[in-house]
């Protein structure tokens, strides 16, 4: 009598176990159109910047798919139980939103707001602690996405002088660390997302180099 | 000289007001530099001031549940104790406690349900479950018990539905109540022990028949494989269900053992009366 209990609970376990399939082959779609995108992009630190627009034109259809790709993951979620397999998708989602950030940095030379994510990606950035209502991406993704940036612009400025943008790590240089101060704005615990904060330091450094060696070799004033 | 004051100054503290307004303080806070300060960097702080709040108050939410959490498992772990002392205490008296500091553990549920609502049931759950997982194990040990069964998830829940009220406290998660039942065995198995002292040895029967039942729906439940670390505790039931088995062995040995010596052993003594026993 009392095994019925745990019967009745497997049936439960194995109804839940289709939608975890389900989720698992959206999840795989998405990271693959990210991994495409992200190579492609890839592509902008070895071509000096006059060229970095085509790059980002290039990149449209993956856009384009993984707004789809991730429109079909949020079909599967009921937001009641959105936290439920939250941590599932939670790195498929840094990536996708880790390419608008730094695309948007490309072609406009700003940080990518969570309005410019909706639009990219489809789905809102919930910048508050409100109830779930409809899939959203986290805070927490977006801020990890941005953290990503970090290191393609310390990678940027050692790229950029090496295509002969010598100015362009000034550029760079100025921008990380205005979004560096934002970040040390910051009260963070020791979770994850503290641990990847503390590497932001690196490329900083980085990047002060990149300047440092132009500047004692007199490329740049 | 007003200039090196001024310049020793500034690097002390803000300035409550600008040069022009000396003597005047226009308002108490100080002010930023913002002559350098490019339209980006201004975006940028101001987006993540208020990202800060968010986390904040995110972080915050969880210190609660974290704390709660761990209160309710120090007064679960107290009604087992309580419970256990069942053996030498007597069913009314141990139940009775049980049920006072039930009523201090609703409170904490009550407590713990006003940052548990909506989507914050799951978003915080893997900070919750650690004190619902001990209740569940409290709850689980009482019924045992008292009914001599396996309480469900659905008894939980009714549990944790205050009077007159439609929703339990707290959301209970088929993960939350598996996981709180796999730490009954270690529970079940003192008790037996405890019973084996007292010669109970309808207890014992009943632990060890208890406990292969839950044995045996773990298993099943490993086939369904969604629950996180359940085969690291099949293992903990496992090693308790042989502990059970090897004390209702050498019980039943000696209990051999003493008939075959027969006269002078004295009959194990029925869980009650070594008084009424002792006299015949």
């Amino acid at each position: 009598m009392d095994i019925q209990v745990f019967v009745d609970l497997q049936d439960t376990l194995d109804q839940e176990s289709s939608l975890f399939d389900a989720i698992k082959e959206a999840i795989k779609e998405l990271n693959k159109i990210c991994r495409i995108g992200s190579a492609k992009l890839s592509k902008v630190h070895a071509v000096p910047q006059s060229q970095t627009q085509e790059i980002i034109d290039a990149i449209k259809p993956q856009f384009a798919e993984i707004k789809q790709k991730l429109s079909t993951l949020a079909g599967f979620i009921k937001p009641v139980t959105f936290f439920k397999y939250h941590d599932m998708w939670g790195y498929a989602v840094q990536s996708a939103c880790a390419l608008v950030v730094f695309s948007i940095y490309l072609e406009h030379s700003r940080l990518a707001t969570p309005e410019d994510i909706h639009e990219y990606l489809g789905f809102r950035v919930n910048t508050t602690n409100s109830d779930i209502s409809e899939f959203v991406i986290t805070l927490e993704e977006y801020l990890h996405s941005v953290v990503s940036m970090f290191n393609e612009l310390s990678r940027l400025a050692v790229n950029a002088v090496i295509a002969g943008d010598i100015k362009r790590p000034q550029e760079i240089s100025t921008f990380a660390s205005e979004l560096y101060s934002g970040f040390q704005l910051l009260n963070l615990k020791n979770d994850a997302l503290r641990r990847r904060f503390d590497s932001i330091k690196y490329d900083i450094k980085k990047i002060e180099e990149v300047q440092y060696d132009l500047r004692v070799r007199g490329l740049i004033s | 000289m007003d200039q090196n004051a001024d310049d020793q100054r500034e690097t002390k503290r803000p300035r409550i007001y600008n040069n022009k307004q000396r003597g005047k303080a226009v308002n108490k806070q100080p002010i930023e530099d913002t002559t350098n300060t490019s339209i980006t960097k201004q975006a940028i702080l101001s987006s993540f001031k208020s990202y800060r709040d968010t986390l904040d108050a995110h972080y915050d939410q969880r210190e609660r549940v974290i704390k709660c959490s761990r209160d309710i498992t120090a007064l679960s772990k107290k009604i087992v104790f309580t419970l256990l002392r069942i053996t030498q205490d007597g069913q009314t008296q141990v139940f009775d406690e049980a049920e006072r500091k039930h009523k201090q553990v609703v409170e904490l549920f009550v407590k713990i349900s006003s940052d548990l609502r909506g989507t914050d049931a799951y978003k915080y759950n893997g900070q919750a479950t650690h004190g619902i997982q001990e209740y569940i194990e409290a709850l689980g040990l009482w019924t045992f018990l008292k009914d001599n069964r396996l309480i469900t998830r659905e008894q939980v829940l009714e549990r944790l539905t205050p009077e007159g009220a439609q929703e339990p406290l707290v959301n209970v998660t088929e993960s939350d109540y598996v996981l709180g039942i796999c730490d009954l065995p270690g529970e079940v198995n003192r008790f037996c022990i405890n019973s084996i002292g007292k010669g109970d040895r309808e207890a014992v029967k009943r632990c060890v028949a208890f406990l292969r039942v839950m044995k045996e729906g773990v298993a099943l439940l490993l086939c369904s494989g969604k629950i996180k670390d359940l085969d690291k505790k099949f293992e903990v039931l496992d090693s308790s269900l042989s502990k059970t088995e090897a004390a209702y062995y050498s019980m039943s040995i000696r209990e051999g053992e003493m008939s075959a010596m027969d006269v002078d052993a004295p009959p194990p003594p029925s869980s009650g009366n070594q008084a009424v026993a002792a006299a015949e």
